[in-house]
């Protein structure tokens, strides 16, 4: 069986996905029941509340030592201190939100770069695959 | 003479909206003050007529404007004079001389183009340039066109074209038409040049693929 | 969404009592009028007072600090088609509102419970040792942790979110 590697525990840091708040980082203080944890999000502006799991995503970034129903100055010093933000932008799920956002701010003269480019990588992937393939 | 009301009655005799609200919404305070004029001396209201016959008097009095046969029963309401008048269209700000527009209608719909200037008719001067993806000097209304960001700096081109320009003419002026088109098309492909893709950019029509949404867009 | 309130009411002064007794009461309502409206109800109940000869002196809502998730014990009593029924219920809500709220739900979605045929009786926070049923046991463990296994990502906001798709959702 393959071993979960983002649990609901607390102290995991989750982005919010949806309402208000959606694309801010906050931290699970306490769970309350199967669907829903208390989150707090002390140093991106999100008030400490109950929110349902539907709207949020689990990240591979967990907050280490952070007491269950912490408070929020605990909370914001225990983020300061591990620097999570730095953390969370290496791991792969920030960096495809970045580019999804540099992606969606592009210009109309930035999305033909962009195609121009696609095209050239394909053009030399092809070319290769087609050698690879004539020497089989 | 009188217009239709602007203020309507409550009950007979109550007004809706008081005196200072009327005042205001005349907003004659706004006005200038104009100076009185001297007073001009007025003209005679009767004329004194001569008669003929021997017991008239020899002299009538007579009202000099004769009064009219026919009275309308109740004022009839008069429309208000439309003091509008037709001015140029204000160029949106995303507009500039030198920005790439995207035309959306017509026979040059999704063509990018480069905007030169407005003329006094209120429409865009635009052109491909005509080398480019062969648009020519051309007029477009602001309402079909996209504003992108990209701007290209514009050099000094297409000064003496005008709206008459573009009028009908004869077959010896087509060669004005080649000649302004040339000089415009090469000014503006030397600063073209120089940016890298911009050539290849204005050449390629404009497309929506699969997810994208203009509303959610940036240009 | 219910409103913890508090509310103050008396016998209206007469001759032969000119300084009737004040009863104070704090009960959940949607609002303060369904409030006072409860508060006759079950004032009448328990003292020769009614709305007629009584009047409110006072309601105040109740607030709490929605801080920290705890355990609430509610006592109720409930009529529902064949009799009347006491029951003990455990929550895990942010405050006591909350607590009854859900309650209410609760209680309309397993026994189809009207509001009006509810009588909270005590709502009391409870200690970790003194919970009784085990699905709340299992929530106040220390070490909780478990998976979401079964995931259907949600757009941003609900206009961009569409209802009926052509495919079904990739849940893992």
């Amino acid at each position: 069986m393959v071993e979960f590697k983002k649990i609901v525990e607390v102290g995991r840091v989750v982005m919010i996905t949806y309402g208000p708040d959606a694309g801010k980082l906050a931290v699970i203080v306490d769970i309350i029941d199967h669907a829903r944890a208390l989150i707090d999000g002390p140093t991106t502006n999100v008030a400490r509340q109950a929110m349902s799991f539907k709207r949020l995503n689990l990240t591979a970034v967990k907050v280490a030592n952070l007491p269950r129903g912490a408070s929020s100055p605990v909370v914001a010093k225990r983020l300061a201190d591990q620097k999570i933000s730095e953390v969370f932008a290496k791991t792969t799920y920030a960096k495809k939100l970045a580019a999804r956002a540099a992606r969606a701010n592009l210009t109309d003269f930035g999305r033909f770069k962009l195609m121009i480019a696609k095209k050239q990588r394909r053009n030399v992937i092809n070319r290769e695959f087609a050698k690879l393939k004539k020497q089989n | 003479m009188a217009h239709s009301p602007r203020n309507s009655f409550l009950k007979p005799g109550i007004a809706r909206k008081s005196r200072s609200k009327t005042f205001g919404l005349h907003a004659l305070y706004k006005k200038n003050k104009a100076a009185i004029a001297a007073a001009k001396p007025e003209a005679p209201k009767t004329i004194t007529k001569t008669v003929g016959g021997a017991k008239n008097g020899n002299t009538r009095v007579v009202p000099a404007v004769k009064a009219p046969r026919f009275y309308p029963a109740e004022d009839a309401p008069v429309p208000k004079v439309n003091r509008k008048t037709v001015g140029t269209a204000t160029l949106r700000k995303s507009i500039t001389p030198g920005t790439v527009l995207i035309i959306l209608a017509g026979r040059f719909r999704g063509k990018r183009v480069v905007f030169l200037k407005q003329l006094s008719s209120g429409l865009l001067l635009v052109t491909g340039p005509y080398k480019v993806n062969g648009v020519p000097l051309r007029r477009v209304n602001q309402a079909y066109v996209v504003a992108t960001s990209t701007k290209i700096e514009l050099p000094a081109v297409a000064e003496n074209i005008d709206d008459a320009f573009f009028q009908k003419k004869a077959e010896k002026k087509d060669a004005e038409r080649v000649a302004a088109q040339k000089d415009v098309d090469d000014k503006i492909l030397a600063v073209v040049k120089k940016t890298p893709l911009l050539k290849a950019y204005l050449n390629a029509k404009f497309t929506l693929t699969k997810g994208q949404t203009v509303h959610n867009m940036k240009f | 969404m219910l409103h913890e309130y508090q509310v103050v009411g008396r016998k209206l002064p007469s001759e032969k009592d000119a300084n009737p007794r004040l009863f104070r009461m704090r009960l959940f309502a949607p609002n303060p009028v369904i409030a006072k409206s409860r508060f006759w109800y079950f004032l009448k109940k328990v003292n020769k007072v009614k709305k007629m000869s009584g009047e409110i002196v006072n309601v105040s809502e109740i607030f709490e600090k929605k801080n920290q998730v705890k355990t609430f014990g509610i006592w109720l009593r409930y009529d529902s088609r064949s009799g009347t029924h006491n029951m003990y219920k455990e929550y895990r809500q942010l405050s006591r509102a909350d607590a009854v709220t859900n309650c209410y739900q609760d209680m309309a979605a397993r026994h189809r419970v009207r509001f009006g045929s509810v009588q909270i009786i005590r709502v009391a926070e409870v200690k970790a040792a003194d919970v009784r049923r085990p699905y709340v046991k299992q929530l106040i463990q220390n070490d909780l942790s478990f998976p979401l296994p079964h995931r259907i990502t949600v757009k941003e906001s609900k206009k961009n979110n569409s209802t009926f798709v052509a495919k079904r959702p990739n849940t893992f």
